[in-house]
């Protein structure tokens, strides 16, 4: 078991490495640099520019600079924490992030309970009443919320929650409460926006796990086992729980790994509609933008966090299951 | 001019001598009372300059408003808080409602000969802290920054420039500031009026802790650290962004001052308590006490304000949330105005007539041909169709507004003709066709016109449908193609773009001392003669000069205008240069005068019914003057209001 | 049987058969017709039967032929051609469809539509005017169009009336009909689908196929891979790759860089369970003997590994497709997919997403109903197909 973490955790590092080349060469591929993104809207706006004044923020930035050099600064910077400088906001990266991230934590860490908690009743439900009505028509509510396009449904929803509830528009909380410290008031008030982001993500997330569960469900319990059980007499509720439910979480964990970056993504795209300060917005306008570092050191992060969260549910699944352990790699 | 400038010292010392006795009584903002009280601030009294500017409301048809309150206000990234930069509008010299050049924070400008500017402060004025705001720091950007090789290693900013000669600057004393060169310099009054001003001073008493000369290196090397910068250089460009208004500690003179540091989501900005402005009634403007800048995506904007989210909007908002916006109206407690965009042209089709093709560069350099666009193009349709009828039709010219119009700039060659457009082209000899039915090029290509277009949103892409529909009647066929505009601008230089789109005139309010530059081939960024204006810029250096007659005819007219020194005399350079841009079509536009919503909260006073929504001149609202901006449901002042006298 | 077995036993006692006839052990059992049919049925009847019982899935499937169908001959079945404007109609409601006209049966109808301009608040106000009856004509001639762009034609299947109008779905912002742009959308919307599952599908059994196979050093380089792009969160990856497109290139080159950008970043899941897949069989007994008999790799995988679980696979193709359709939406939406001209769902969405067609012209929004629709048929036909694929299960 310990060989095997080692292992895994040697591997990871040119993973990393390959994955930062790419972000690299994404972010530097389109044509121009910051300031000329940060030039062209200024003009289209009718407001001029001093090119000398540009130029000498070019050196001062180190724009000028090979591709090479840069990338090599940025790594190095990164190995020691450094993770670079916005131009837009004109501050260390990490300050720009910051705050953003623990908002992006809330709202994410609030969808993965959402779906969990919706999901399991359901998959399991619909498992053990499988070709029912109810069956199928659970299973056509998740659906639904697979299949509508998250932005529309939020805007939707935004729309709805102002005009019905009287919620104020956009953000996660009332405007007053911006900078403000943490209070309770301030807590309902992010409550009370969070539904809207939580469900229009979560609405797909669910059910893609509830189709999950409810096959693997499906596959235990034709078994031999669970004949055994139902024949040497055990009830059908303890046999269901004691036995197949246990395997039937497999995917449950295994799927951290994926359903991380799952509702990073969605939330991103959630999050851009609904304006909310959390990073998926801030990405998509340093992307827009050419913010290098910014956008860089962002999806780096992003990368890692999903490279340990498939680490992480990798191992839990190596503890579960002991065939996984022996045979020396996933079995999936 | 030796008289003039008697007088000019008599009236000074007579202002010196003479008691400090103002015409009104200066009364304490409410709001700093408490402040003064705990000697936190000097009374009103010391806080104004011995001359403040009055701002004389009634006579611009506004009402002596009350301080108090704050302004909520929307906007799209934390770049925008420069906008309170540009809404605050305080200038050393402004423009005013009716677009004149008047002195603002100057007390007053002695032009020589139009090449020397000799600029008065207001004695006793004082930067947002209460340093004094003197011409020291005039000096401190000439000698420290402007001419310093490593905060500006790039040299003087162009608009310090004429043909490329430096300015002679002197501070005769402490209240005023000389710039002269050997040729007039017309650009200088409206660069510095300009809601990107052109940057002649800064607060030295704050920004030489960041300067190698003045600081101490071991406290200098520290911040540099901090800061993560490379040099001092560098640090000291971070620490004085005046217009990018990203520094809260940085001294400004604007009516109000940032407190938030970036990043927010909520920037707030707070009176300014050493400001210049006064109204009649004595009160120390702005009325308003505080500004909140609500950071939103900006799809978010028209939902918001329609919720009564915002209490002044204009920005983010475009005409078709019009409809949208009028429903919230009497819930919200808001009105909906419709003020005019002030460019020449909301879309403008720009043919290069640099263009590399040689085939297609005589085909534009015809005025027929541009003609015939111009006249192929149904304006009226377009009006209607994008919007309601309320827009203006016409040329890519000067608005109603200015006293330069005339009617016929606008309608020349302008009005829905296919049938003299099809004439003309088939005057030019292109009568064959080809197979799908587009006229052929004399090389038997088929006439394919590529507009190349960088943003724009869902109203340009309507507008070339429009236009595309239309155009396919006389033949020829018209591709869009949407491109970055670091790559349009490329391209067109190259002379690589047959076409391209971008907003009219800058300014479709011009009065005769404004500069026609954008009327003649001056500068490279035109994307109509990129090669003829870079001559021009780069005094020959690069570019060709122009081959039209009518071209040249324009340049010439320019530099008469430059040299001229009587309105009468300039209004008629204008005005031939106007009728020639009509009769040549060198820019072919669409429709002006577009309604702009402004949404502006039913309490707050001042705001115009009917204004002009414009860049540069206007500041979006700058020339209207946000802080004589007040909400009529701001407190009251008690009687015992503790006057500041004056002694 | 004793009382105790007989109180251990649950439930009633099972029915069984005894048979009179003396024991014959050389008796051979004739199996009834449908039960010889079923045992000797080969591998893809015995899928299709299964597949078959599951209904929804077979109403799903029939309801994307039909769609896909669509696509050949769009411009038949749109009332408009696609970019047909009526100035005089932007923004119109859809049009409802009657069948009586004052108490008289006169076929389907809808009732001509007088505009108005309400100064007040901006808007296009539109009224049916109860007079004025334009029946809807079938197997007409109406709006002149290209058929894929190769002759001219004007046959449709519905039109409406001579001078009138027919906007079943109501009318965008230049007056284009809806239900016109919807069905020339589908065209590119569907096939976007199609052209990138080809892609990963191609990249995912080939990459999948050898690192099953061979193992070692191609298996790690292939897995690390596929790590590197499983790690990047669909959406910003995506954001990222098309701010790389050149916003230059043709719109058609643009649509296949989409696919591409699409394909290439989905491939991952298969080519996993395609491994997997080959590292269990690898040691199935078929495999050795095919070695053992001298065949090439290639072979072993394409002729003998590949079909056993190809069943799969195309469950899970299946199944990728609507992620597909929903990430061109979604790019699209950021404006960082297909642009107009272009018209796809995507595109019509992209349109509709301000707050002006979410409470002014809600009809805007419809587009969302085939995408909603196919997204879902998508999705349990590839349920069907995976209940379905193992029926030796």
């Amino acid at each position: 078991m310990f060989g095997y973490i080692v292992q895994r955790l040697l591997i990871m590092i040119p993973t990393l490495l390959a994955i930062s080349i790419v972000v690299f060469v994404i972010i530097q591929a389109p044509p121009g640099d910051y300031l000329s993104s940060y030039m062209a809207e200024l003009q289209s706006q009718g407001e001029a520019v001093d090119p000398q004044k540009i130029e000498f923020l070019r050196q001062e930035y180190g724009l000028d600079k090979p591709m090479f050099e840069q990338y090599f600064i940025w790594l190095t910077g990164m190995l020691h924490g450094d993770f670079g400088y916005s131009f837009e906001y004109n501050l260390p990266v990490t300050k720009v992030v910051g705050d953003r991230l623990l908002l992006s934590f809330i709202v994410s860490f609030s969808t993965i309970v959402f779906i969990w908690v919706v999901s399991f009743p359901i998959g399991v439900y619909s498992a053990t009443h499988q070709y029912s009505i109810g069956d199928y028509s659970l299973t056509f509510l998740g659906f639904i919320g697979l299949a509508t396009p998250n932005f529309l449904l939020a805007l939707v929803l935004l729309y709805l929650a102002n005009s019905v509830f009287g919620t104020s528009v956009g953000g996660l909380m009332d405007d007053k409460y911006l900078g403000a410290p943490w209070s309770w008031d301030k807590m309902l008030s992010v409550l009370a926006h969070l539904w809207i982001p939580v469900i229009v993500i979560g609405a797909s997330g669910t059910a893609g796990m509830i189709r999950r569960l409810r096959a693997n469900l499906l596959d235990e319990l034709q078994k031999q086992y669970v004949v055994t059980g139902r024949a040497k007499g055990l009830p059908p509720r303890r046999l269901l729980i004691k036995y197949p439910l246990r395997m039937a979480l497999n995917p449950f964990i295994a799927d951290i790994g994926s359903l991380l970056p799952h509702v990073i993504s969605g939330a991103a795209i959630t999050s851009i509609v609904l304006s909310l300060p959390t990073t998926g917005p801030m990405l998509l306008h340093a992307l827009r933008s050419q913010d290098m570092f910014l956008a860089g050191s962002f999806l780096m992060f992003l990368a890692t966090l999903t490279v340990i969260g498939v680490l992480i549910s990798d191992l839990l699944l190596a503890a579960l299951d002991p065939r996984i352990r022996f045979q020396g790699g996933t079995a999936r | 001019m030796r008289g003039a400038a008697v007088l000019w010292l008599l009236a000074a010392a007579l202002a010196v001598a003479a008691p400090r006795a103002h015409a009104f009584e200066m009364q304490e903002t409410p709001s700093l009372r408490a402040e003064v009280a705990a000697g936190k601030l000097p009374p009103v009294a010391e806080r104004a300059p011995e001359h403040p500017a009055i701002v004389d409301l009634a006579a611009e048809g506004k009402s002596i408003g009350r301080p108090g309150k704050d302004l909520r206000i929307l906007m799209n990234s934390a770049r925008d808080t420069r906008m309170m930069v540009v809404y605050g509008y305080a200038r050393l010299v402004a423009f005013n409602e009716k677009y004149q050049i008047v002195p603002d924070i100057l007390e007053s400008v002695d032009v020589e000969d139009g090449r020397s500017f000799t600029l008065h402060l207001r004695k006793g004025m004082r930067w947002s802290d209460g340093h004094p705001f003197t011409s020291d720091d005039f000096r401190y950007y000439w000698e420290d920054v402007a001419n310093n090789k490593k905060l500006s290693p790039f040299g003087l900013t162009t608009g310090l420039l004429v043909d490329g000669e430096p300015p002679q600057v002197s501070f005769p004393d402490e209240w005023t500031v000389r710039y002269s060169w050997s040729k007039p310099n017309p650009l200088f009054l409206p660069l510095l009026a300009s809601p990107t001003p052109l940057e002649i001073f800064m607060p030295a008493h704050y920004l030489k802790q960041f300067h190698a000369k003045y600081a101490d290196p071991e406290r200098l090397k520290q911040m540099i650290k901090a800061a993560k910068q490379r040099n001092w250089a560098a640090l000291h460009t971070l620490r004085s962004h005046s217009y990018k208004n990203d520094n809260p500690d940085l001294p400004t003179l604007e009516p109000w001052v940032l407190v938030t540091h970036p990043p927010a989501e909520r920037f707030v900005f707070v009176r300014n308590p050493y400001y210049y402005r006064f109204d009649k009634a004595g009160h120390q403007l702005p009325y308003i006490d505080k500004v909140y800048m609500d950071i939103v995506d900006s799809k978010l904007i028209p939902l918001k304000t329609e919720s009564g989210e915002t209490d002044l909007q204009a920005r983010y908002l475009r005409f078709d949330d019009y409809t949208f916006l009028k429903r919230g109206e009497k819930q919200n407690n808001y009105t909906v105005r419709l003020w005019r965009t002030g460019t020449g042209s909301e879309i403008a089709l720009y043919p290069n007539l640099n263009v590399k093709d040689p085939v297609w560069r005589k085909i534009v350099q015809d005025v027929r041909f541009r003609r015939a666009l111009s006249l192929a193009i149904n304006r009226h349709e377009i009006n209607k169709v994008v919007y309601f009828g309320l827009a203006t039709e016409g040329n890519n010219t000067v608005l109603p507004e200015s006293p330069l119009f005339k009617p016929e700039y606008l309608t020349d060659w302008a009005r829905f003709d296919l049938k003299k457009a099809n004439a003309l082209l088939d005057e030019m000899g292109f009568t064959a066709r080809g197979d799908q039915g587009y006229r052929l090029l004399p090389d038997g290509r088929p006439m394919e016109i590529v507009v190349e277009t960088a943003g724009g949103g869902s109203e340009q892409t309507d507008v070339l449908q429009l236009i595309h529909d239309t155009w396919e009647k006389i033949g020829i066929h018209l591709f869009v193609k949407p491109e970055q505009i670091e790559v349009l601008r490329e391209r067109v230089v190259a002379g690589e773009a047959l076409m391209s789109t971008a907003a009219g005139l800058d300014d479709g309010v011009p009065v005769a001392d404004v500069s026609p530059a954008e009327l003649a081939p001056t500068s490279a960024d035109q994307m109509q003669w990129p090669k003829w204006g870079d001559y021009y810029d780069s005094r020959g250096k690069a570019g060709e000069p122009p081959s039209l007659p009518a071209a040249k005819a324009l340049l010439d007219l320019y530099k008469q205008w430059g040299v001229s020194d009587d309105s009468a005399a300039r209004t008629r350079i204008w005005q031939e240069m106007l009728k020639i841009q009509a009769d040549q079509q060198f820019t072919i536009g669409t429709v002006s005068g577009v309604p702009q919503p402004v949404v502006v909260n039913n309490h707050l006073q001042n705001v115009p019914v009917k204004g002009i929504y414009n860049w540069d001149p206007g500041a979006h609202f700058g020339v209207y003057k946000p802080d004589t901006f007040w909400f009529d449901n701001a407190p009251v002042q008690t009687a015992s209001s503790g006057a500041g006298r004056l002694e | 049987m004793s009382v105790e077995t007989q109180d251990r036993l649950e439930g009633p006692r099972l029915p069984h058969y005894v048979s009179e006839a003396p024991f014959d052990p050389y008796a051979v059992e004739a199996m009834a017709a449908g039960q010889e049919r079923y045992y000797l049925a080969g591998q893809w009847r015995l899928m299709w039967w299964k597949f078959r019982r599951h209904r929804v899935a077979v109403a799903s499937g029939i309801f994307l032929i039909l769609m896909y169908a669509s696509i050949l001959v769009s411009e038949v079945l749109a009332p408009y051609e696609l970019q047909t404007r009526n100035t005089d109609f932007l923004y119109a409601p859809p049009q409802a469809v009657h069948l009586f006209h004052n108490g008289h049966f006169v076929g389907p109808f809808v009732y001509g539509l007088r505009t108005s301009l309400d100064m007040e608040t901006l808007r296009w106000v539109y009224t049916p005017d109860h007079n004025e009856v334009e029946p809807i004509r079938f197997f007409c001639s109406g709006d002149p169009y290209r058929f894929w762009n190769l002759f001219e034609a004007r046959f449709h299947l519905i039109c409406p009336a001579e001078g009138g109008t027919l906007f079943l779905l109501g009318t965008d912002r230049l007056g284009r009909d809806m239900l016109s742009r919807i069905i020339y959308g589908a065209r590119i919307s569907l096939t976007i689908g199609l052209i990138g599952i080809s892609i990963s599908f191609v990249l995912g059994m080939t990459l999948g196929g050898l690192a099953g196979y061979y193992g070692g050093w191609v298996d790690s380089l292939i897995q690390r891979l596929i790590e590197v792009i499983r790690s990047f969160p669909e959406l910003p990856l995506w954001m990222a790759l098309s701010a790389v497109l050149p916003v230059r290139w043709s719109p058609l080159i643009i649509y296949f860089g989409i696919t591409i950008i699409l394909g290439l970043i989905d491939w991952t899941g298969l080519g996993r369970a395609v491994r997997s897949k080959l590292l269990a069989l690898r040691e199935e007994d078929f495999c050795t003997a095919a070695i053992l008999m001298g065949a090439k790799p290639r072979r072993i995988i394409a002729r003998h590994l590949l079909p056993s679980f190809m069943s799969h696979l195309i469950a899970s193709a299946t199944l990728s497709i609507p992620n597909m359709i929903l990430g061109e939406t979604a790019l699209s939406f950021l404006g960082l997919g297909l642009r107009p001209p272009i018209t796809s769902w995507g595109v019509l969405l992209n349109e509709a997403q301000n707050v002006n067609a979410v409470v002014v012209y809600p009809w805007i929004m419809l587009p969302v109903v085939p995408v909603i629709l196919t997204v879902l048929a998508f999705n349990f036909l590839g349920d069907g197909l995976r209940d379905a694929a193992d029926p030796y299960h």
